[in-house]
């Protein structure tokens, strides 16, 4: 059995920031194995298979890289669609980049998985650090 | 301690918890500090979830929760659980990874089994990791920004792709085939001299640096960074900095603080 994200039978129609697909890439394979440890106390648990990674280089790959170039082809040819367009979103993503990319992308990891877990973000230091509170501190 | 001083009169020590599920096994998320508390509310793997806390051995302790059900685990909300209370903790104090699905039949073994065996170790782990946190940089090529690229660097692709144009596709795969191998030649080119670049920008902002493998064919740059917390605003301007060099070409994000799960390494069995 296979656990894949949604919409996971194109490559191209993958959701690009689904908060599930950045869960798998980082996690996967990631962090200290158990069985190094402990060798007679684990519990076998059914885990299902997680294999959301992409071959880079395969033939379904190829295949798609030439309909995105044949694609790419057809919308600059056909009418106003083309370069114009291109530059548009360039310029767009160009301006937006800026306050977008970066930031957001720590908003989204630190701010909402905190959020997520502890509820809402308190303003004292006491609650905001409930996670991982020091005894000793605060 | 008092966690497992309930061995064996559990259901008197713990009132109003009698109705409990029998307990299959408790999971194991990592290991972190024992002066930590754990949040109340914090929920982790299984259905039903049941509450994270601490089992606690010297100067360590290991981030647990009950599994109460058989079933299969690793659904989408089971891994974003592992990944959110670990995140979560590393944001505020070091903590050592467990890759997911580690289970073990209870406390007591966690302790006598895990902890105390390797408390030295994974101690002088979380000091080194004290005041630090892992942040994932990952680009992604603009397709058809990209596309544009190749097809006016190589000639021969627009070559091949107006000859299989005029024949039906059934008689074309190899064509086709030529045109994707001649694209992720190209892309991968370019995602080992992007990468070459965001890696010398910013490796030196943090104490560690891996490239990752890329998930995803697009991909540009997958680069994990082991970087001090308080340099966290650093980071965030030179990400944005790149991103603004590559603006249209390729989508920068950064990820984190997140545990450190690839600066955390399992010696090898035996």
């Amino acid at each position: 059995m296979t656990v894949q994200p949604a919409s996971s039978g194109g490559v191209a129609q993958r959701p690009s920031a689904s908060g599930l697909a950045d869960v798998i890439d980082t996690i996967l394979d990631k962090g200290l194995v158990l069985d190094a440890y402990v060798r007679v106390s684990l519990v076998g648990i059914e885990l299902v298979t997680i294999d959301a990674r992409i071959v880079v280089a395969s033939v379904d790959t190829y295949l798609r890289f030439a309909e995105a170039v044949n694609r790419l082809d057809l919308a600059e040819s056909g009418n106003q669609q083309g370069l114009p367009e291109l530059m548009q979103n360039m310029t767009k993503s160009g301006a937006a980049g800026k306050s977008k990319g970066a930031v957001q992308g720590v908003l989204e990891a630190a701010g909402d998985k905190l959020q997520d877990i502890i509820g809402e973000p308190a303003p004292d230091s006491e609650r905001r650090s409930a996670r991982g509170r020091r005894k000793g501190e605060g | 301690m008092a966690e497992r001083a309930a061995t064996g009169t559990s259901a008197a020590d713990r009132p109003g918890e009698e109705a409990r599920p029998q307990r299959v096994g408790t999971y194991v998320y990592g290991i972190v500090p024992s002066d930590v508390e754990v949040a109340e509310d914090a929920r982790g793997v299984g259905n039903p979830p049941h509450p994270v806390t601490l089992v606690r051995h010297g100067e360590i302790g290991a981030l647990v929760s009950d599994l109460t059900s058989k079933g299969p685990l690793g659904t989408p909300d089971d891994l974003v659980a592992h990944e959110q209370l670990l995140d979560a903790t590393a944001a505020e104090v070091p903590v050592l990874p467990i890759r997911f699905g580690a289970v073990m039949p209870g406390p007591d073994e966690i302790v006598d089994e895990l902890l105390a065996p390797h408390h030295d170790e994974f101690s002088s782990a979380l000091k080194e990791l004290e005041g630090r946190a892992q942040y994932v940089v990952r680009g992604r090529y603009e397709e058809r920004t990209v596309l544009a690229e190749v097809l006016e660097e190589y000639p021969e692709v627009a070559r091949l792709r107006d000859q299989i144009r005029e024949q039906p596709e059934e008689v074309t795969r190899d064509a086709r085939i030529q045109i994707g191998e001649i694209v992720n030649a190209a892309i991968s080119a370019r995602r080992e001299a992007d990468t070459q670049a965001a890696y010398d920008a910013l490796a030196p902002l943090g104490v560690m640096a891996a490239v990752r493998e890329p998930t995803h064919e697009l991909d540009a740059v997958h680069l994990a960074l082991l970087v001090e917390t308080e340099r966290q605003a650093e980071l965030e301007e030179a990400v944005e900095e790149l991103a603004g060099q590559w603006a249209g070409r390729v989508t920068v994000r950064l990820l984190g603080p997140l545990a450190a799960y690839d600066f955390i390494v399992t010696p090898a069995a035996g």
